[in-house]
This record gives structure tokens, C-alpha cells and sequence, in this order.
């Protein structure tokens, strides 16, 4: 079932990063397995000597997907946001990743520098993504910004621990249920992305948990299956959950049913 | 004249950013982007955009994200 953001129809729910893969060719592999749309990329700087840093990009454009620059490692609205107009031009799409650091050990996003940075790139004509705590506020502060989709961390980057405060992201759903709301960090297992899509979140971006795996590419594919699982659960809509047990086998009928010896 | 290229001070004689570039060794058709003093600047101002003593600029490229 296909879905929307930033006014671009997309079959898959699945966006993948594109970092700490064990080569180029496992990345791709990867991609084509799980059938993403969508890569996270960033920048850095580049010295003349390393060559232009143009196998990777060149890789990246190969694969046929649609880019999403980040802005990872800036700590300020104004670090963000040059360097979201430079990904901008080297890229060639309005699309931003937005992130902005506010503690350098935990990375917990800086919910001030972001709503801040969110409110300038939109007015600039930028599709803003922005990764966000689970907190209902600032996701509500962010959505009248004109994000183009919120992102909450289901658990601190790279941990892959999964959902650390279920009841969080549930409230967001349950709240902006207008938005596009995606689930980005944490998620370490499929079953974990399943979860959250059953909770109806739009989407989940994944990189480590996929990059790092034994085999990426089963594990790519085994992710798409978790969110198509998820995201069809939600459609389907859940069995409404009891305290009591309730025999699934009719009991009109049963035989030998007040027997009497 | 003293400038910050990257993190890094260098003494360059370059008038415009363009001229730096070419002379730092970076591609014409590289795929970069700039920014001085943590402004962004257009690849289509890069020749006409004049350096100063003390200009920070980056060059940023491409690299893999999450």
C-alpha cells in the first residue's frame, strides 16, 4: 500500500541509510532486497587529495533511489541550515534530513535548534524530515513548522534496542494523526519495526541495524517483511485485547456436556 | 593572505573562491559545494566571490549517512 510525503507517492515504507555497510556492493545488494526508495546521505569535508569522494555518490545514484541529505553532526540551527543549502546544490533535491545535536554522547536531538532550523528551511522551499525526540510538543511544534515528516527515535542511534517508551510514540500517533510520522533510530530487529508500524506509523528508517547485520541483505529483506507486516496489521485492524480468557472453540454443542455417568 | 581551509590555515594568494579551488587541487566537476564563515555559497557565485584574510571555508562532498 502506497503512501506520501513531501508530495511524492512511494510503495515502499522502508528508508534505509547508507552508512557502515561492509562494502559497496553489500549496500546495494541490500537495497535491491528490500526494495527501499529512499537513502539517507550525508556530507564532510573533502580534501582535494581524496579524490572527489565520487565512487560513493556515483554508487548511490546507480541504485535509482531518491536521496535524503542529512544533516548529521551540526549542533546549531545555522550549522544546519548552510549545510542543508549545501546538500541542496550537490544533490539536487529540496529533501533534508534535519538533525541537529544537542549532547554529543547520548545524541539527543536539540529540539530548540530544530524547531528553529525546521521553521527556516521550510520558509526556503525545503522538504524537512526531522529527526526528533518522542516528545508531543516539540512533534506538534514541528508539524506547524511544515515539516514534511516528523521522525521520532524509537531509542538512542545505533543501539538498535528498539521501542524504549512504547506509550511516546503511541501518544504521537494518536495526536498528529494527520502527519506523516516515521520512525528513525533504535530499531534493531524486524520484529521491532513491525511493532511500530502496527501502531501505525507511516514509515521506519533503518541503517545499522541492516548495515551491521551477519548478512545485510537477508536482513534488509527481512526488515521489508517486518514493516509490510506491521503496516498490514494496522490496515487490518487489531483484535481489541482482553483481561479474560475467551475459548475460541464454540461451546454450544460440546459433546459429553453435563454427562452423567 | 591567511584562510582557514577546512579546519586547516593555509596561506593562499587566491583572490576568489574559484581561483582557491583551482588551486588547492579540487576537480572542476567535482561534486562539492562551499560555504565561508558558514554561509553557503553558490556554485554560481564561486568566481565572483572574493576571499579575505581569515575566511573560513569548507568544502564538503558527498559520504555515507544514516
Amino acid at each position: 500500500m502506497s503512501w506520501t510525503v513531501a508530495g511524492v507517492e512511494l510503495q515502499s515504507r522502508l528508508l534505509l541509510g547508507t552508512s557502515h555497510y561492509p562494502s559497496l556492493q553489500a549496500l546495494g545488494d541490500a537495497v535491491h532486497a528490500c526494495g527501499t526508495e529512499v537513502l539517507t546521505v550525508g556530507l564532510r569535508r573533502l580534501q582535494p587529495e581524496a579524490g572527489g569522494g565520487s565512487s560513493f555518490w556515483q554508487r548511490i545514484q546507480s541504485l535509482g533511489c531518491r536521496v535524503l541529505p542529512n544533516t548529521a553532526g551540526c549542533h546549531s540551527a545555522q550549522e544546519a541550515i548552510t549545510l542543508a543549502q549545501m546538500a541542496r546544490e550537490i544533490f539536487g533535491t529540496p529533501w533534508i534530513k534535519l538533525e541537529v545535536v544537542g549532547d554529543d554522547y547520548t545524541l539527543q536531538p536539540d529540539p530548540f535548534g530544530t524547531v528553529e532550523a525546521a521553521k527556516a528551511l521550510v520558509r526556503d522551499g525545503f522538504a524537512v524530515f526531522a529527526y526528533t525526540s518522542d516528545d508531543l510538543i516539540v512533534a506538534q511544534r514541528l508539524r506547524d513548522a511544515g515539516c514534511a515528516a516528523i521522525m521520532p527515535g524509537a531509542a538512542p542511534i545505533g543501539t538498535g534496542r528498539g521501542p524504549l517508551n512504547p506509550q511516546a510514540l503511541m501518544t504521537l500517533r494518536e495526536r498528529l494523526p494527520d502527519a506523516v510520522l516515521v520512525v528513525d533510530a533504535g530499531l534493531g530487529r524486524p520484529s521491532h519495526a513491525a511493532q511500530v508500524m502496527e501502531w501505525g506509523f507511516d514509515a521506519v528508517l533503518l541503517n545499522t541495524a541492516v548495515a551491521q547485520a551477519g548478512d545485510p541483505v537477508r536482513m534488509a529483506r527481512a526488515f521489508a517483511q517486518g514493516v509490510d507486516a506491521g503496516r498490514g496489521a494496522f490496515e487490518a485492524t487489531l483484535m481489541p485485547e482482553r483481561q479474560a480468557a475467551q475459548a475460541s472453540t464454540p461451546t454450544v454443542g460440546m459433546p459429553f456436556w453435563h454427562a452423567v455417568e | 593572505m591567511d584562510i582557514s581551509l577546512n579546519g586547516q590555515r593555509v596561506d593562499v594568494d587566491a583572490a576568489t573562491l574559484q581561483e582557491l579551488l583551482q588551486q588547492r587541487g579540487y576537480e572542476p566537476g567535482a561534486a562539492i559545494a562551499c560555504a565561508i564563515n558558514q554561509q553557503f555559497v553558490p556554485r554560481a557565485q564561486w568566481a565572483q566571490r572574493e576571499l579575505n584574510n581569515g575566511d573560513r571555508i569548507d568544502v564538503v562532498a558527498p559520504i555515507t549517512g544514516g
